[in-house]
């Protein structure tokens, strides 16, 4: 567990460049303007076991690069949320993880990520395996249009399990630990496209951890939901922390600093700033990340 | 800020077109449904008689000058044997019991002449009168006369008229010095009589003449003695076609029970000028007491090669008289059940089937079929094959229409019937003034008039009839047809003959419509679907966005080109290669599945990066499947079936194992992969330590299923044959070059752009969160389009499916061209087929404006329209439900 207690003006800069641009410029014009901008990234991080490794991450939609030689760990058993402006890369570093970029057409990919130390970028690699290690949730709830019970063992129905006993057990166990076992535990045989909207993203999220994923991906999760099924989604969020390792792109920064534990802030394709979510909330090191934070611009 | 009058404008006016554009649609649709049914609807209308118009036969006769010696016309009238008319209904004749022949005017009852046929005052004990006027009659003293009576057609002429136009043809043209002031002031449609006969003004503005000719021949004597008790002819068509027309025969009975069959023949004697009658008889002496078992009626078949003598209690003896062999007994039959007695017996037109009716009313008619098992000399079996609706009391009068299969019976009671036999129809139903029994009934030439003789005069029905064949039942049921075994669906419109009764079984075409359907959908459905699939779930969409226009511009073909293609070029073409063809159904997709699985040899990384050359791979994978198919077809011809496919489907040689076998080869194969899939995939996955070492076990898997796949289909197949069921016969029978298979290859070009346009369509529709979702968790593409999308869009596929059934069962040109257009009820994928929509081509401009045909085929396009409309709806209702269930989502 890393401490949130410790005070922010005792942590130290990650890197001397970070040190040496600390300076007039803003970063972000320097961004707009094609120059190279390093990250910064709290040391607290440094501390943690990580499960995904994030070396050098460029990313290419044709001509047109998306992302910038993105360095982070994500931490096992944590929450890490990716905030930032609409175009920022957060949701296209996201889907880097599970390489769901693949399906669209002239990306070309740099650098390579490690789920617990297997690369995901290298063309070798088995991506149906390497997906079945995550799980994943969208925007909007897509839940299948089949029977509750169908869409939440759907991982292991592509698997070829066939055992009913361990396809409820599984069942029972994600939906409980989705927080809808008790809503929907006498109608598992009706559609899914029969709940509301926040049970349909819980769903969502039942049929992601069925599997038992080594890290959760979630997409702006409640982008489309009201704020009281918003309130429960970030509940379960909350319940989840420590058994799961989940990586939340989220627009919405109040949530951000209510779920997660660090918090990435990134802008057109760079990492800014990277840390606790406390310290980066409450007493960031940059400027730039104060001034989207408070909500100056974005 | 208001909106500004522009933009309103332009709203209303689009509104307003719209509305009117999609009204105009609906209203154009009813339009045609309306006018359909409108030419439709008189075909159900129903038949009339018109209300009897009696004609007085006791008025004064005129004094006519009686060439023999007439009976005095104050006695009691003798029985009258036959009443005729002739076809413009002006005159008819009656014979009587004492040989007299009297001319009646039917507007007035007016005598025109009175003359004996008899010329020296014999007995007359026998008399036969034929349809066309032929008579035949047989004397006490052994001696027969037989003769003709018709109507002489002549058109008055005074001899100053310019002759030009007068002799063309077989119209006579009679030159008067000066035509009689009365019939010169006739007006059109007037008569008037002139010497014995009738003068009519035609609407041309001719004065027709109709005369009685009488023609008698000499008498001839048969049985020198011996009462003739029973006669009947048949005369063949005069100036029918020479290869139809046979020799007249002669069927009489004496009173010593000798039954004589005798083929006439007249000798024209120059130098006396004389016809003289020469008889050529076969003989048969019936075993019967003629004292208190002597037959009431004698009936000889119009082509003189049956003889029925029939009994009053119902009894029936059929005599086997075909030229060049023995007159023998065939059958003996009983007409009329228990306890009724044969009160009346005639024949339909074309003399082949009888008309019986009896002492209850009822009113049967007996076909001679032929039926396989018949045990009879001559193999035919008389049947009764329609059972009229009963009368309520004896049946006194029979008259069959000259012209179609309508009977009309009179009753005891003064009530007549009009019957259509083949639809077992009760047309109308009237009655004589007074309840007069109709004792000779007389449909005329025409078919538009009935006329019935009864003791009080005559009596004249307008028959309204005209469509008497057509029921629901007998459209869309099997109906008896004169000259079937049983009753049968057959489509039978037009034929050289004149006793030819079309026939509207339009099920058949309904059928063949199906038929063409389901044959093109099993070629045309799976290919566009799995290419919907194909493209929509693994093809880049790069790729795709050429290969999608490609396949739509297949639509565009004319599906003339297509037909044409597929009668000249494609039917002959695979009439030489039917086991080549057959093989690739078998071949192609091995040759694709050994390409997959060789194609995993490859390493993966080469393989991620030849990713683009799969489609190519896999066009010459087809390719080589094709080739294989070539050089495997022979190898089944001789192995499956016994060296030559043709003989094989006749049924002439092999078992039926071999069809089986390459009908099964799917089934097992899908058997085969099933239990592959659950037994022997988790040991290769054990086994198998490296990619390569999985990938070669997959191989040899493949191989030794392959094998499986043939070994289980031989196997069951020939369980199957074993058991003796032959496929041959239903599904499979007789190669015929324009078949079910060529058509379906042609018409599933025509369908597949459809099916696979609206079914990329719908699985591309489907939401790309859930295909994201689905691969997000690990599945493959194909376990992604399998196990979501293609369920979700299912309602999508399905429509798909529906509208290019509709397409099919509405398409024309291809099998127009390439079925053959034989309205054969059998599945026979060998065999043709002729569909509603090529019928309505083929016959629509040979049908009479109006007729029974013309209708029968608007029907035939009304039940196409109801066809495709239901299935265009079925289809319309479920795109709905999916768009519903799409926004959903």
């Amino acid at each position: 567990m890393i401490s949130n207690t410790e005070q922010p003006q005792s942590s130290t800069t990650a890197t001397a460049v970070a040190q040496s641009g600390d300076a007039k410029l803003n970063r972000l014009e320097m961004i707009t303007r094609g120059e190279h901008v390093d990250a910064v990234i709290h040391a607290e991080l440094a501390k943690c076991a990580s499960v995904l490794d994030v070396n050098d991450v460029s990313l290419w939609y044709g001509d047109k690069q998306a992302l910038f030689d993105i360095n982070m760990i994500i931490p096992d058993g944590h929450v890490t949320a990716l905030i930032g402006p609409s175009g920022c890369g957060k949701s296209t570093l996201l889907r880097c993880v599970n390489r769901m970029n693949d399906l669209i057409d002239n990306v070309r990919l740099g650098g390579d990520m490690r789920l617990n130390g297997d690369s995901i970028f290298s063309p070798h690699i088995d991506v149906i395996a390497l997906r079945k290690r995550m799980g994943m949730v969208f925007q909007k709830p897509n839940p299948f249009p089949m029977s509750i019970f169908e869409n939440v063992v759907y991982p292991l129905r592509i698997d070829g399990e066939r055992d009913r006993n361990v396809l409820e057990e599984v069942c029972e166990r994600a939906l409980r630990g989705a927080a809808l076992w008790n809503e929907v535990k006498d109608r598992l045989h009706e559609s899914g496209l029969g709940l509301s909207g926040g049970q349909q993203q819980r769903l969502c999220i039942a049929r992601a951890i069925a599997s038992d994923p080594e890290v959760l991906l979630l997409d702006e999760p409640c982008s489309a939901l009201d704020p009281i099924a918003t309130g429960k989604i970030e509940d379960l969020i909350d319940e989840l922390r420590g058994d799961y390792s989940i990586l939340i792109v989220t627009h919405n920064m109040q949530q951000a600093s209510r779920v997660s534990d660090f918090t990435a802030f990134m802008y057109l394709g760079h990492l800014i700033e990277y840390g606790p979510t406390v310290s980066l909330f409450t007493n960031p090191k940059l400027k730039e990340t104060e001034d989207y934070v408070m909500g100056r611009f974005g | 800020m208001a909106t500004r009058k522009s933009v309103r404008v332009a709203d209303r006016t689009a509104q307003l077109l719209i509305t009117v554009g999609g009204l105009g649609t609906i209203a154009s649709l009813l339009l045609v449904f309306a006018f359909l049914v409108g030419k439709v609807y008189p075909l159900f209308s129903g038949s009339s008689l018109s209300q009897p118009q009696e004609i007085d036969l006791s008025a004064a006769t005129q004094p006519v000058t009686p060439d023999t010696k007439a009976p005095a016309s104050k006695t009691p009238t003798p029985e009258p044997l036959h009443f005729a008319t002739d076809e413009y209904l002006n005159l008819g004749w009656i014979a009587y019991r004492d040989g007299t022949l009297r001319t009646v005017r039917l507007d007035s009852g007016e005598t025109l002449s009175r003359v004996s046929l008899i010329p020296d005052g014999r007995e007359l004990t026998a008399w036969s009168f034929g349809p066309r006027g032929e008579i035949g009659l047989g004397f006490v003293d052994g001696d027969i006369q037989l003769g003709k009576i018709s109507f002489a057609t002549a058109f008055l002429q005074a001899s100053s008229d310019d002759d030009a136009a007068a002799g063309s043809g077989d119209t006579r043209v009679l030159q008067l010095d000066e035509v009689p002031a009365e019939l010169t002031g006739l007006r059109i449609g007037d008569v008037a009589r002139y010497r014995d006969g009738m003068v009519e003004k035609t609407p041309e503005g001719q004065l027709r003449l109709q005369e009685l000719s009488v023609e008698m021949d000499a008498p001839v004597t048969v049985a020198s003695g011996v009462p003739i008790r029973l006669i009947d002819r048949s005369v063949p068509k005069q100036g029918a076609d020479s290869l139809a027309a046979t020799e007249e025969v002669l069927a009489l009975l004496t009173d010593e029970g000798l039954l004589r069959v005798a083929t006439v023949r007249k000798v024209y004697n120059m130098l006396l000028d004389q016809t003289t009658t020469k008889l050529s008889a076969r003989t048969l002496q019936l075993e019967l007491d003629m004292q208190t078992q002597q037959p009431d009626r004698l009936l000889l078949s119009g082509l003189g090669d049956n003889v029925y003598l029939a009994w009053n209690d119902g009894r029936l003896q059929r005599f086997d008289a075909r030229k060049g062999v023995d007159v023998l007994l065939a059958e003996e039959v009983n007409l009329v059940d228990g306890g009724r007695v044969l009160t009346s017996l005639g024949f339909l037109v074309g003399k082949t089937s009888l008309v019986a009716g009896d002492s209850d009313g009822g009113v049967t008619v007996w076909f001679r079929t032929k039926p396989e098992d018949a045990t009879t000399i001559d193999g035919a079996v008389l049947s009764r094959a329609h059972h009229l609706q009963s009368g309520s009391s004896p049946v006194r009068s029979l008259a069959a229409s000259p012209v179609v299969r309508t009977v009309a019976a009179g009753f005891e009671d003064g009530s007549i019937r009009l019957y259509h036999v083949t639809s077992e129809q009760l047309l109308a139903q009237s009655t004589t003034a007074d309840q007069q029994v109709p004792r000779l009934l007389t449909i005329s030439p025409k078919n538009d008039v009935i006329l019935g003789l009864s003791h009080a005069g005559l009596s004249r029905w307008a028959i309204d009839a005209p469509h008497p064949e057509v029921t629901l039942s007998a459209i869309f049921l099997p109906v008896w047809y004169e000259g079937y075994e049983k009753p049968e669906h057959v489509w039978q419109s037009s034929s050289g003959d004149d006793a030819f009764e079309p026939k509207y079984g339009l099920w058949s075409l309904v059928f063949g419509s199906i038929k063409a359907t389901i044959y093109s959908m099993l070629f045309g459905a799976p290919l566009a679907l799995l290419a919907a699939i194909y493209t929509s779930e693994f093809l880049n969409p790069r790729t795709k966005a050429r290969i999608k226009p490609t396949i739509e511009i297949m639509a565009s073909l004319p599906s003339v080109v297509l037909g044409f293609l597929a009668a000249l070029v494609i039917a002959p073409y695979v009439e030489d290669i039917v086991p080549q063809t057959l093989s690739v159904l078998a071949t192609a997709p091995f040759a694709l599945l050994a390409a997959a699985f060789l194609w995993q040899l490859l390493p993966m990384s080469l393989g991620i990066r030849c990713d683009w050359l799969r489609l190519p791979l896999m066009a010459l994978a087809f390719v080589v499947g094709i080739w294989l198919a070539t050089i495997v077809g022979p190898f089944v011809e001789s192995w499956l079936f016994a060296g030559d496919i043709k003989a094989w489907l006749d049924g002439q040689t092999g078992t039926a194992t071999g069809g089986w076998m390459l009908l099964l080869l799917p089934l097992s194969a899908l058997l085969v992969a099933t239990v592959f899939s659950l037994f022997v995939t988790p040991v290769q996955r054990n086994m198998a330590n490296s990619r390569v070492q999985f990938v070669l076990l997959d191989i040899a898997k493949f191989a030794v299923g392959s094998v499986a796949t043939v070994a289980v289909a031989w196997l069951i197949s020939s369980l199957i044959s074993g058991l003796g069921f032959d496929l041959r016969g239903t599904l499979v029978d007789t190669y015929v070059q324009r078949n079910s298979l060529v058509v379906g290859f042609m018409m599933g070009f025509a369908i597949i752009p459809i099916i696979y346009t609206i079914s990329d369509d719908a699985l591309t529709s489907v939401p790309e969160s859930l295909r994201a979702a689905s691969l997000g968790a690990g599945a493959t593409k194909w376990q992604t389009a399998v196990r979501v999308i293609i369920p979700t869009g299912m309602s999508g596929l399905f429509s798909a499916v529906m509208i290019g059934l509709g397409r099919a069962v509405g398409e024309t040109m291809i099998v127009l061209m390439a079925a053959g257009n034989t309205p054969v009820l059998d599945m026979n994928i060998f065999n043709g087929f002729r569909t509603l929509a090529a019928n309505i081509a083929v016959e629509l401009p040979e049908a009479v404006e109006n007729s029974t045909h013309f209708r029968m085929l608007y029907l035939a396009a009304l039940t196409l329209f109801a066809l495709t409309f239901v299935l265009n709806t079925v289809a319309e209702v479920i795109r709905l439900r999916f768009r519903k269930r799409a926004f959903q989502l």
